[in-house]
């Protein structure tokens, strides 16, 4: 587990070492296709992956509570 | 349409009396439908202690409609119902159908169908500089044995010029099940409770196997079950073409985490039957809490005006003992301006959870257990095909919307156990003029 936590605080410094990109360079970031979450109509199917699948969460699906399923 | 015109006339007020200019956080009212069909295959049903038939199919729709409030706020509304037949929930009370009980064979009892219905009301709002966003929501959801009401909360923090954003978010929902259980054991003498509309009585049928059928089955005394979320984001630009994101839940649940339909076969208990049926020896028993932790990665780059790449990892752990991995990548390919396709494969493991055990496996005497194979070992591999139209100036219309966008979705997704599900998307987006 520690290993896991100093390895996400490695990565985060990591991030944040990168150079700002200015607003009028974010044209291909603001692309729909590069947003960080999964699209609209994706919906339907994580909510499916939730109910048959063990795994929730970290995805911006439900994380548990709202039905009947694991 | 009179939320749409209520909406309308609010965000066009609220429109005239801004002073200072500012980009509204959403330009005008957008309207998603969204659409899907289910279907799956399996021999492992849980409500037939993990021999069955897993068929199912479901058909959803959901609208969500988002109105711009005013400069920094927005209202959604989401509203979704959820058709389903299931061959195995069916099999509740296999006794109702017009041939013999069978794991295998659907029954035709009023179990076999139900309907699922969300109500989602959020609200967000902006702060001037866009760099803080705070966000509430409350939802309702009910089906024949299920009802739950849930509340919750964000707060975002973008900063280093909207290169950088952290994020917490929080929610609550606090459901309760009705509960049924499988009708030999709500017959009378067994300690159920016959309240079904099929007056089964286990004493009119010829119990083979095993004829002194005993079931050591004690209905759950708690109904309720309450899920607490917590969750933490982070996410970053990292070039004018890549972008990537961490996230971090934690869930807590507690109350009644079993289903009161899914039987179990015990491996130290003589088989009963009725008809090719086996008689439960007892319900899924599974502890009354739960916590969950997911770690999540995303990584999107734009590779060129063509493709661009979109991965998605994910470790889960919990303390049943399970233990996740979840990969996924996409590759959206612009073949013109306005068409997009979106070839995806997607990998799932999870370990069992430590009260899992094959049907006929499970010992009487364990406090837990269970047969569910959702909570089994196995691997999953999913793979996808998509489609997107979009036109971005919204020409063709219906009423005072233009379509903005159509998508056209369709993944196959395969255990290596016996179990199968493929599922058909659609998602059309409209703004208003």
């Amino acid at each position: 587990m520690i290993k896991k936590l100093l390895l996400m605080a490695m990565i985060i410094c990591f991030f944040s070492s990168c150079a700002v990109v200015k607003e009028y360079e974010k044209v291909n970031i603001n692309d729909p296709d590069m947003a960080l979450s999964e699209k609209k109509c994706d919906r339907n199917l994580t909510t499916a992956h939730s109910y048959r699948e063990a795994a929730v969460g970290a995805n911006g699906g439900k994380t548990g509570g709202g039905c009947g399923c694991n | 349409m009179c939320l749409f015109a209520f909406a309308e006339a609010y965000s066009q007020t609220s429109q005239d009396s801004s002073k200072v200019y500012k980009k509204r956080v959403l330009e005008t009212i957008e309207v998603d439908f969204l659409s899907s069909y289910y279907s799956q295959d399996g021999d492992n049903a849980a409500v037939s202690g993990g021999i069955g038939t897993e068929e199912l199919t479901d058909v959803t729709g959901t609208i969500v409609v988002a109105i711009p409030l005013n400069d920094d706020d927005v209202l959604t509304i989401d509203a979704g119902v959820s058709a389903y037949t299931s061959a195995s929930s069916s099999n509740v009370n296999p006794f109702d159908g017009g041939q013999p009980a069978d794991p295998f064979v659907a029954s035709s009892g009023a179990s076999g169908a139900d309907t699922w219905a969300n109500v989602t009301a959020s609200y967000s709002h902006s702060s001037d500089d866009r760099n803080d966003i705070w966000s509430a929501k409350v939802s309702i959801s009910s089906e024949y044995d299920y009802f739950s009401a849930g509340v919750g909360g964000s707060y975002t923090k973008l900063f280093n010029e909207k290169n950088t954003e952290l994020s917490v978010s929080g929610n609550v929902f606090i459901d309760s099940w009705s509960l049924i259980y499988p009708s030999e054991l709500r017959a009378p003498g067994n300690g159920g409770d016959d309240d079904d509309d099929d007056d089964f009585n286990i004493n009119n049928y010829t119990i083979t196997g095993n004829p002194n059928y005993a079931p050591q089955f004690i209905p759950f005394n708690n109904s309720g079950r309450n899920s607490y979320s917590l969750g933490f984001g982070f996410s970053q630009i990292l070039h004018k073409n890549v972008q990537g994101s961490l996230a971090l839940d934690f869930v807590k649940q507690q109350g009644l985490l079993s289903t009161p339909f899914q039987r179990v076969y015990f491996a130290d208990v003589e088989d009963s039957f009725i008809e090719n049926f086996q008689l439960a020896d007892d319900l899924e028993r599974l502890p009354d809490s739960r916590f969950k932790v997911a770690v999540g990665g995303r990584l999107n780059w734009y590779l060129n005006e063509t493709f661009t790449v979109r991965t998605f990892y994910r470790y889960y752990f919990d303390d049943w003992r399970i233990i996740s991995h979840t990969a996924s990548i996409e590759v959206p390919i612009k073949i013109t301006d306005k068409f997009t396709l979106y070839p995806s494969y997607r990998f799932y493991n999870q370990t069992a959870a430590d009260y899992f055990a094959l049907a006929n496996e499970n010992l009487s005497t364990s406090d837990f257990y269970t047969s569910d194979y959702d909570l089994s070992e196995y691997s999953a591999n999913q793979f996808g095909f998509g489609v997107s139209y979009t036109d971005i100036f919204a020409k063709a219309h219906i009423w005072k919307f233009g379509l903005k966008s159509i998508d056209l979705k369709f993944y196959q997704y395969d255990r290596d156990t016996t179990f199968t599900s493929s599922i058909i998307t659609a998602g059309f987006k409209f703004v208003m003029d």
